[in-house]
């Protein structure tokens, strides 16, 4: 694949989900990342664009950082098509490109909900907290007469920012490159990275961040601790009752939300008796 | 409303373009998103203590397939221009929250409604390829303008009712809210435990 090709499909692949609908879910956005690879192959068969465009419009729906897999993958079968000698050959190469982007878009989805929804983003969110805290920015209750340089606040939300996107860049750029350049064999480069352990470190490291995070938390309440006062007791009990509160919520895949939501009103019965 | 909110709501309704229609370069987490738009209120603590709390409250919930979680732009917006015009940071956190909430709904709908022009536009594209480019940039600037109409008449709506109610709110409501706020980032850590439960490798 040319770099400038490669390039286009690349930074196109940033409009992705622009048009994201409950009907086709991302095929505009394929067709639109796809489309300077596909004026490129059929440059002197442009009668044929209608029908390849077809195929493109038609269901799609991947994880947008994992898609470059799905871009490089359709790609090299694209050209499969385009130089089919003979009308079977060209049926079955659309067959194949078919259950291509089926079978791939399901793969990566699976892969990148997991390591970057799943993992690196409350890992990075972990970091810029303790980063914050390290900064003596402290969240929990925030004091205005403290002045605090600019460049704290955005230090700890930059660092993430640069921890996610050095990483889901690598993926995007590298992806397009590794799909089209791999076979079917080893599912197109997908099996160049070992994804089940790079997301069972993220999370064990994440884990560790968690706890931390906890215990620090625990600790901010307790340092200032003297007596064992009303105000200290009732603090004390609305922060277990939530911890524990929210491991139940969280097994009946009630979101964090909706408990907020239920605190106010329980809250606001228990101040009014 | 001040030219500072209707500001606000601006780089609010670009932010929440991050969220799915374009980039996803995180520009829309809580903890980036939050610090920014305080840049516009002048407010930078509440700035980085509401996008904290917002990242915990939402951390639950990701966009996996076809699942539209709460917009962590729309609630630190909400909860800052409110904050901004007076309302105390515990109550306007409350009405950054339902604002999400109701503007996931409205996304949702927006989302259903879409395959009307969807129709249009393939035709559209199988007779020229490049109106695709016209039909990406289309969506762009409905999304982007929706975005904004919606917060801004969120806002609007909420300063309004508030600033009428307030005067009746009796101290009870006030200490309810302030407990349910402070236990917003233990409900989000303590989540964020299961989350990073090691299953296999």
């Amino acid at each position: 694949m040319h770099f400038s090709i490669r390039l286009q499909i690349f930074l196109r692949s940033f409009l992705l989900q622009t048009g994201w609908n409950y009907m086709k879910y991302q095929n505009l956005g394929l067709t639109f990342v796809m489309l300077p690879f596909l004026r490129h192959t059929y440059q002197n068969d442009k009668e044929a664009m209608p029908s390849v465009l077809q195929r493109y419009l038609e269901i799609f729906n991947t994880q947008p950082v994992m898609a470059s897999f799905c871009f490089g993958a359709l790609a090299k079968q694209e050209e499969a098509i385009a130089k089919a000698e003979s009308l079977t050959r060209f049926k079955e190469k659309v067959t194949e490109w078919e259950s291509i982007k089926k079978s791939l878009s399901i793969t990566t989805a699976s892969i990148g909900d997991r390591l970057f929804w799943g993992a690196l983003k409350p890992l990075t969110l972990l970091i810029a907290l303790f980063i914050w805290l390290m900064l003596g920015i402290n969240f929990f209750e925030i004091n205005s007469s403290v002045k605090i340089p600019l460049a704290y606040v955005f230090c700890a939300g930059g660092i993430a920012f640069f921890i996610f996107n050095a990483i889901s860049l690598f993926v995007k750029w590298q992806g397009i490159k590794i799909s089209y350049d791999a076979s079917e064999k080893t599912c197109f480069g997908l099996t160049r990275f070992d994804w089940n352990k790079t997301i069972y470190n993220a999370k064990r490291i994440g884990l560790v961040f968690a706890v931390g995070m906890i215990l620090f938390g625990i600790y901010h309440y307790l340092k200032d601790f003297t007596a064992l006062d009303v105000h200290f007791v009732t603090r004390a009990v609305i922060v277990l009752f939530f911890v524990m509160i929210s491991f139940v919520t969280r097994k009946l895949r009630i979101p964090n939300m909706y408990l907020y939501l239920a605190a106010v009103g329980v809250f606001n019965i228990v101040c009014y008796l | 409303m001040t030219p500072e909110i209707f500001m606000l709501c601006v780089l609010a309704a670009l932010l929440e373009l991050d969220t799915t229609y374009a980039f996803q370069l995180t520009f829309s987490r809580g903890i980036i998103a939050a610090p920014l738009i305080s840049l516009v209120t002048g407010d930078i603590l509440a700035g980085i203590q509401v996008g904290v709390f917002t990242e915990l409250i939402f951390a639950d919930v990701n966009p996996l397939g076809g699942i539209l979680p709460p917009s962590a732009v729309i609630c630190a917006a909400v909860s800052l221009a409110l904050h901004a015009m007076g309302l105390e940071l515990y109550f306007a956190f409350f009405f950054g929250v339902v604002g999400a909430i109701l503007f996931a709904v409205a996304e949702k709908l927006m989302r259903k409604n879409r395959f009307k022009w969807l129709v249009f536009w393939e035709t559209q594209i199988l007779k020229t390829p490049n109106a695709v480019v016209r039909a990406v940039f289309m969506a762009l600037a409905t999304s982007f303008l929706m975005n904004f109409i919606l917060l801004f008449g969120f806002i609007w709506l909420c300063a309004k009712g508030m600033f009428w109610l307030l005067p009746h709110i009796p101290m009870q409501a006030h200490f309810a809210c302030r407990f349910a706020y402070m236990a917003v980032p233990w409900i989000g850590l303590a989540t964020l435990i299961p989350a990073f439960r090691l299953k296999a490798r």
